[in-house]
């Protein structure tokens, strides 16, 4: 039974990595593949999915679906290209920032999506061709979404997973190695793109001339949702001293804004991106599954045995293998299948449990910009990018995204050497 | 079509073979706001509406935007898509086709029509194209029938 889950799992990764069927899917034949041969029972495979994680996935789709409506982030994608002047270090190094801040705050896969396709349209004003701009801001947004526990779903995971871990936290040990990571990675996209992203002098006039805020004027809910969505951050904040859940907040958040922002609930609720959701309780019963049968104990030993014990040899096995994994399948597989390894690690020696959170958190997080199929935000940006006829190859991305995760992963390693382990 | 037999049916329809800008022509040629794509041998492969000729002249990004009211128009940036897409085979425009059959009961054909959004249907007899059959005569017939 231990190795029909093992390969039950493998098959399933080993699909989603080559894309032959949609990911959803795969996670859901395997879920029931695992209660069908035994695994795991059906009582147990309900409670191995992580209700919380859900939930403040669901509460987030819910609060930035209906804050997106009022255009809001439209606005300031617009006033970071006017702020820009043009001048390709500003452009660049603004739009990573704000992708950045969004990622942290919003999680980056919905970042992405809100900036990637007026980033097209800017181009297309600009004059300019828009993939490197748009791979600035996919790599931006791994990494700004590394720096909180919203920011990306291994970081949601871990943080719902581990209770003790505070929001604060997240921001404490994350956010400024994210920080420095994000001025590196920023600069050496610079280097490489500053001659794709000169912009014409009448091209730049051209765009100081649009009205950005026209269609934020014309929504009725600006200001509502934007109070609830920064009350719901700040909440975020203090959801350790107040002892809320950080799901608590975001679903709490969600129904005060479908309370004062929107007029039909159920077309709100549409926002909810049914598909991630089945995505997640799917990987959750197979990592379930293992459990059970204790094929997570036999990789936590095996990482052991590896590292000799040693506390800096595990913690920088995790930050560069969970990197790796995460750059040949997809992050939030890989993290789900780690979270309960890095549990047994913590077991066998509490002194150096949180630095292995980290050191999960930013090899996942950052293994995340290394191919285009490591990180949903890389995949959703993909599709953008080929619905508006400039695919981007998986070769391509590679080129740029390789020596970008090198780069932080080299940086973080620094971090965790010098603050963590 | 029992109750609606005295529609007058639009044999609106491109080849498959056809490029976009050809499927364009037709469609604005014709009264329908959709026109049926068949093969060589008279079967409906698709049907191609207003959203896919907008769809084609203008930037793939715009269907993932939902805010544009700033946007000017860059007559420069629109001749381009539109001589990029112009030879464009249809088949890579259109959407799966909607059918009714020729004797469809006007239930079956109101439900088609508010299950799907395009302007028109495409009646078949067996598996051979027909006509299309519009929204707007349809809820004609329908208002003169009652």
């Amino acid at each position: 039974m231990e190795l029909a889950a093992g390969l039950i799992f493998v098959a399933a990764l080993a699909v989603i990595a080559f894309e032959w069927v949609h990911r959803t899917k795969a996670a859901l034949v395997g879920a029931g593949l695992v209660v069908l041969v035994g695994a795991i029972d059906q009582d147990r495979a309900i409670e191995a999915v992580d209700w919380a994680t859900l939930g403040l996935l669901a509460g987030m789709m819910i609060l930035v679906g209906l804050t997106e409506r009022t255009g809001v982030f439209t606005y300031v994608a617009l006033r970071v290209a006017q702020l820009s002047g043009g001048r390709p270090l500003r452009l660049v190094f603004l739009l990573a920032g704000v992708t950045g801040v969004l990622s942290a705050f919003l999680d980056n896969l919905t970042a992405i999506l809100l900036v990637v396709p007026i980033t097209f349209l800017l181009a297309d004003v600009l004059r300019i061709t828009p993939i490197p701009l748009v791979l600035v801001e996919v790599l931006a947004s791994n990494i700004g979404g590394t720096a909180t526990l919203i920011g990306d779903p291994p970081n949601i995971m871990i943080g719902t997973h581990r209770e003790e871990l505070s929001f604060l936290d997240f921001i404490v040990n994350l956010a400024p190695v994210s920080l420095v990571t994000l001025l590196a990675v920023t600069t050496l996209l610079y280097l490489v793109f500053r001659r794709q992203l000169v912009v014409p002098p009448e091209r730049a006039a051209e765009i100081q001339r649009l009205d950005a805020a026209r269609d934020m004027r014309e929504s009725p809910y600006v200001k509502r949702s934007l109070a609830v969505l920064l009350g719901t951050i700040v909440a975020f904040f203090l959801h350790a001293p107040l002892h809320v859940e950080p799901a608590v907040v975001a679903l709490v958040g969600a129904t005060v804004l479908l309370l004062v922002a929107a007029d039909n609930v159920e077309e709100a609720l549409e926002r909810i991106e049914w598909s991630t959701l089945f995505f997640f309780m799917g990987l959750f019963v197979m990592v379930g599954a293992l459990e059970e049968q204790g094929v997570i104990g036999e990789v936590a030993d095996l990482v052991a045995d590896v590292t000799g014990g040693s506390a800096v040899g595990e913690g920088l096995a995790i930050l560069w293998g969970a990197a790796l994994g995460s750059a040949l399948v997809d992050n939030i597989p890989f993290t789900a299948a780690m979270i309960p390894v890095v549990d047994e690690l913590g077991a066998a020696d509490e002194s150096f449990e949180d630095a292995n959170w980290w050191a999960l958190a930013l090899g996942a997080c950052f293994g995340g910009n290394a191919t285009l199929i490591a990180a949903a935000a890389n995949v959703a940006a993909a599709g953008v990018a080929e619905r508006s006829g400039h695919p981007i190859s998986f070769g391509r991305f590679l080129l740029i995204g390789l020596p970008v995760t090198l780069l932080s992963l080299v940086i973080a390693t620094v971090y965790m050497l010098l603050f963590q382990l | 079509m029992r109750t609606l037999s005295r529609i007058e049916l639009v044999p609106a329809s491109v080849s498959r073979s056809a490029t976009f800008l050809e499927a364009a022509e037709a469609l604005t040629a014709h009264s329908v706001p959709t026109l049926a794509v068949v093969d060589d041998r008279g079967r409906v492969v698709g049907l191609f509406g207003g959203e896919d000729l907008l769809r084609g002249f203008f930037p793939g990004y715009l269907a993932d935007l939902r805010h544009t009211a700033f946007a000017s128009d860059d007559p420069g940036i629109l001749a381009e898509r539109a001589r990029a897409v112009s030879s464009e085979p249809v088949e890579k425009h259109m959407r799966k086709p909607v059918t009714v059959d020729e004797d469809a009961s006007a239930m079956h054909v109101a439900e088609r029509f508010l299950h799907c959004d395009f302007g028109a249907l495409a009646v078949v007899e067996g598996e051979r194209f027909v006509g299309m059959l519009s929204r707007a005569d349809f809820c004609r017939a329908v208002l003169t029938a009652s």
